[in-house]
């Protein structure tokens, strides 16, 4: 076998496999599991990396294993896939990091790590499936996953709320799936690289393109599937900011640009109406952060808002927008679960999520706030932190493709953007301390939040290399690289 | 020269910052000596690449490059801030001592300098918006270590600039598409309709920089709030020098803006309406700084008005008037600080009597509030009276504007100086002493500046700004000198002794300097409209949080009841269809046989019926 294709097999099935072995690991010692939970998740972002100088040859490697009825287990390794494999391993171990320290207080630890690691299987799996049943599969243990660590605190209303969780973005990927199998029925197969082949110049039927858009809305928890994400703010902070920030509503961005620019030709009615889908979630959702006063949730409706903007590049479509969007991806991971894990440290000092009783807490926790705020001017787009770049891009490449309308209703966004985090940092962190007794969190929370808020300037003072792979990621997407 | 020199302006006072953000609080020479050092530095680097000519380009990807260009007009920016940034590090060392926030100050300040410096070299449009909004976060810091809810004032600041930015950025994305390239020298654009779109996007952040209306109601907020080196350096020079630097650029090269097209009356409309309004708040004002600010936004009118005209003659004098305003207004805020360092106050009810005590401030006072007036033979009087010219041709309501302005200018100059300096002492005022001679030496150095402006002004006229016109549009013109229409020159004369007239006459009615404009303040409307003012009714920003706060109510019932479809609708619509088919299942065998029969039959007609 070929050490790339080892490579991706490693990088699936380490963390899909070690999940199952974390539990009797921890009959040995509870810190053996933790490391071991640690290596699990690094091991895969090590492993993306390395694939790094590969992709960015321009080389694709297609690793395929026949099974029945087609259902082939293909996978495919194109600087797409190799883009959002660093951008969700390297989130996914600051958070494990984070873990370390936020979870050592509760109990059930075994199905944290466990429930943790196999979600960043699930998730490494889905990046490099190349086959949509197999894209499927992995989509559901996401699912199946973050359901089970929403409800991690068990209290009656979280378990409602996983449960909402859960179905929603179930009964989206039941209708993906419908769209899936007429994908397949038009071009007699479910590998992706067949369906490019067949599918390049004859078009897709509006109801399949419209099914798998519901699947990948639900997913990303856009309009109008985004009430489950606030909901599932109840889930412990680092979950929080693993399935709402950094990876599980990057799913369906991912899979809209891998099915929607990688492997089928953006169609027509995707790129007038998604924009117009993405707009209206992305101020709906800013307006209603501006309201709520639960800090969590104010954090997850600000990702809604964002990932509006990620889908605006990604319909948009041409060669800016599309770089800027995934650069987007990645800036907005890094950012947004800096802001949760923050909200982190904050709920478990301050003893509450109310951002009416909280304030004044940069005397208290000076470093915690400082990488808020680095955190959230990143998310506003404020130079020199990365989200400038990803912002001006999108916006950029919108206007290139004459959508002024949609470009100026999302100007809109961007205003209450500012206006939501300033709100949010003002009431926690600035004016009078309220709450006395909270002090900053644990050295290796603490750590963790300065490393994002840190990678969140340093992705925007060296922007080139992120900047690099992503728009090599969109040519590609484009065809203008093989 | 080597090529890379450029970048020294950029780094070098963003190794300050870094030095000063780290330095100790203890060591407080070291930290006071380091910064004397780097602002010298900067300076000495300003005056030494002023006369050169470098361009640089690495080229990147999808438009952004790594392009600065130093020329004339850049360099002449370049040493206006460095000028700046000196001066007012200088006179912060005694004023700061003691501050706890000093080395933020400082190291905000270099951050300040380095972005600003990397804003005017810049030669791609976005660099240039990576620089310009990147000052963003240094006006938040700067403003946020003030007193205790100077973070309020500093976010309002952040949102009002953070959205013309974005206003920016969305212009420059326009243009940089319009251009087809994003490298500022190679672009010139007809104002047709997109191209009028960009450049009203792109002029909503220079001319809000600047803090022109409807962009200023964060300035007079800031004058109390923020430490005061701040307010003499960004809101008096600094963002002056940054937004009509832009502002010309846009004007001159990147769109081609005529005599009588509609952008160019639309800049004159808001110059002439933010020199008016704002002049009419500075006019009431109780506080020395925050009078001072009301100026600060309201003499950008008339650079916005001169650059607007389109016609030489005023583009020449905005220009001279960005670098007037910037000397007199700078030193007029450190004339407020030295009053708040030894009064310990900057209300004008508790000062009076200063002049005695204070003469050299008093002195630096009279010739800066003169030159703002438009007092010649001050600086000031040059550019208003070439601005004037300017308007006059364009139309006469702009000119109008502008005179009334200048009749109120003077009237709150000379109220203000009645105030603080003149009149009755108080008996704790008595002791109060001349400032240290480090605060005084940048209030020196820069009246005399404007003095010497006045008289040479040919020196700045003719070797900073008009090379920025270039020959093609000067047409072999030169406004240097005096003015050459008497017309114009008369009126300002009677304008200003009206307006010392009208100081008489309120002093008499009144009995005090500090209520020589009430008079004005209770004339039948105004008094209605000044009330209002006076609680915020006119402030854009109360309204734009007002509509925020409409947008995300109607935001948050659609979100609540997309919410109810989930939690509420659909749970009842299924158990309510599932009681129902259970209603169904009630026991009754005979029920059943029907229902098994009519089954039956359905299955027949379907699939044998056909």
């Amino acid at each position: 076998m070929m050490m790339e294709e080892f490579l991706i097999l490693n990088i699936i099935f380490i963390p899909l496999i070690g999940a199952l072995v974390l539990p009797l690991l921890a009959r040995v010692s509870a810190r053996l599991r933790n490391f071991c939970a640690f290596f699990f998740i690094a091991a895969p972002f090590i492993f993306s990396l390395k694939l790094i100088p590969l992709a960015l040859a321009g080389k694709v490697i297609i690793f395929c294993k026949p099974l029945l009825f087609g259902f082939n287990f293909t996978l495919q390794a194109d600087s797409l896939a190799v883009f959002m494999a660093c951008v969700s391993s390297l989130v996914s171990t600051v958070i494990i990091f984070y873990s370390l320290g936020y979870i050592s207080h509760y109990k059930n630890q075994n199905e944290y790590y466990s429930m943790v690691v196999l979600f960043l299987g699930a998730m490494m799996g889905l990046v490099f499936s190349a086959n949509l049943i197999f894209l499927y599969l992995f989509w559901e243990i996401t699912a199946i996953t973050s359901w089970r660590l929403i409800g991690f605190f068990r209290q009656e209303s979280d378990v409602f709320k996983a449960d909402k969780s859960f179905l929603v973005t179930v009964f989206g990927a039941l209708l993906m799936l419908l769209g899936f199998i007429m994908l397949a029925q038009q071009a007699k197969s479910f590998d992706l690289p067949i369906i490019k082949l067949a599918l390049t110049n004859t078009p897709v039927s509006n109801t399949a393109l419209f099914l798998i858009l519901a699947g990948i809305l639900s997913k990303s928890a856009t309009l109008p599937f985004q009430t489950w994400l606030p909901d599932a703010g109840v889930a412990p902070s680092p979950v929080t900011a693993l399935l709402h920030a950094a990876v599980l509503v990057k799913i369906g961005v991912y899979v809209f640009a891998r099915l929607f620019g990688a492997t089928l030709v953006l169609p027509q009615v995707l790129h007038l109406w998604v924009p117009v889908i993405a707009v209206a979630s992305a101020i709906v959702s800013a307006g209603a952060a501006l309201i709520e006063t639960n800090l969590k949730r104010i954090i997850a409706y600000s990702t809604i808002s964002q990932i509006g903007f990620i889908f605006f590049g990604l319909a948009v479509g041409n060669e800016t927008a599309i770089t800027g969007a995934l650069l987007y991806i990645l800036m907005h991971g890094i950012a947004k679960a800096g802001l949760f894990l923050c909200a982190g440290i904050v709920e478990q000092n301050a003893k509450t999520k109310d951002i009416t009783q909280l304030g004044g807490l940069i005397k208290t926790m000076p470093v915690t706030a400082l990488a808020f705020l680095a955190c959230a001017f990143s998310v506003m787009g404020i130079p020199p932190f990365g989200g400038f770049f990803s912002k001006y891009l999108v916006f950029s490449g919108a206007i290139q493709s004459g959508q002024l309308w949609v470009t100026a209703a999302f100007f809109v966004g961007a205003i209450l953007t500012i206006l939501y985090l300033f709100r949010v940092f003002n009431m926690v962190f600035l004016g009078e301390l309220k709450v006395s007794t909270a002090k900053e969190g644990s050295f290796t929370m603490v750590s963790s939040v300065a490393l994002l808020g840190f990678l969140s300037l340093i992705s925007g003072i060296l922007v080139w290399y992120p900047l690099f792979f992503a728009r090599f990621s969109a040519l590609e997407m484009l065809g203008f690289v093989r | 020269m080597n090529t890379n020199n450029i970048f020294l302006p950029i780094i070098i006072p963003l190794i300050g910052a870094l030095c000063a953000l780290v330095s100790f609080k203890k060591l407080r020479f070291l930290l006071e000596s380091s910064a004397f050092v780097i602002a010298a530095v900067n300076l000495i680097l300003a005056v030494i690449l002023f006369k050169e000519n470098i361009s640089l380009n690495i080229p990147w990807v999808l438009g952004l490059e790594f392009s600065l260009r130093l020329y004339h007009f850049s360099a002449f920016i370049l040493l206006s801030v460095a000028g700046f940034g000196f001066l007012v590090t200088l006179y912060s060392l005694r004023f700061l001592r003691g501050k706890e926030y000093a080395n933020q100050f400082y190291g905000y300040l270099f951050l300040t300098l380095s972005l600003a410096n990397g804003a005017v070299l810049a030669n791609n449009l976005i660099l240039m918006l990576f620089f310009w909004e990147g000052l963003l976060l240094t006006l938040f810091g700067m403003i946020a270590i003030g007193n205790k809810n100077a973070f309020q004032t500093a976010t309002k600041a952040f949102i009002i600039v953070g959205i013309s930015d974005l206003a920016l950025m969305l212009g420059i994305a326009l243009t940089a598409y319009l251009a087809g390239t994003a490298r500022i020298s190679n672009i010139h654009l007809p104002l047709d309709t997109l191209g009028s779109i960009a450049f009203i996007l792109m002029a909503i952040g220079a001319i809000s920089k600047a803090g022109s209306m409807p962009f200023h109601s964060w300035i007079p907020d800031a004058a109390l709030d923020a430490p005061l080196p701040f307010m003499a350096l960004l809101p008096a020079s600094l963002e002056k020098l940054l937004g009509i630097y832009l502002l010309a650029r846009i004007t001159l090269d990147m769109f081609i803006l005529t005599t009588h097209s509609a952008m160019s009356t639309l800049l004159m409309a808001i110059g002439a309406i933010t020199i008016i309004l704002a002049v009419m708040m500075a006019l009431i004002q109780k506080d020395y700084k925050r009078l001072l600010s009301y100026h600060a936004i309201s003499q950008v009118g008339y650079m916005i008005l001169g650059i607007g005209t389109a016609v030489p003659v005023g583009i020449v004098g905005g220009l001279f008037h960005m670098v007037n305003n910037a000397l007199y207004k700078s030193c007029l805020f450190l004339t407020g600080g030295a009053v708040e360092k030894q009064a310990g106050t900057t209300s004008l009810e508790k000062l009076g009597g200063l002049g005695r005590n204070m003469p050299v401030t008093f002195i630096c006072y009279l010739i800066t509030a003169a030159a703002i007036s438009g007092v010649p033979p001050f600086n000031g009087f040059f550019s208003k009276e070439l601005i004037y010219d300017g308007a006059l041709e364009r139309g006469k309501i702009f000119y109008l504007a502008a005179i009334v302005g200048s009749f109120l200018t003077a009237a709150s100059f000379l109220k203000l100086g009645h105030a603080a300096f003149l009149g009755k002492r108080s008996e704790e005022n008595k002791n109060i002493r001349e400032v240290p001679l480090s605060m005084l030496i940048p209030m020196i150095v820069i009246a005399a500046t404007c003095v010497i402006f006045g008289v040479f002004n040919a020196l700045p006229i003719k070797y900073l700004i008009q090379p920025v016109l270039g020959e093609g549009l000067l047409e072999g013109h030169n406004f240097s000198g005096f003015p050459t229409n008497m017309f114009l020159v008369a009126v300002t004369v009677i304008v200003l002794i009206a307006a010392f007239l009208n100081h008489l006459f309120g002093v008499k009615k009144s009995g005090s300097g500090l209520h020589a404009s009430d008079h004005i303040r209770n004339a039948p409307v105004l008094v209605k409209i000044y009330d209002l003012a006076l609680k915020r009714f006119f402030d854009p920003y109360e309204w734009g949080l007002k509509f925020s706060r409409l947008l995300a109510d109607i935001s948050w019932a659609v979100d609540r009841s997309i919410d109810w479809i989930y939690d509420k609708f659909s749970v009842n619509l299924t158990y309510s269809l599932s009681r129902q088919i259970s209603a169904l299942q009630s026991g009754n065998y005979s029920l059943y046989v029907v229902w098994s029969l009519v089954g039956a039959m359905l299955v027949f007609v379907l699939f044998f019926i056909k």
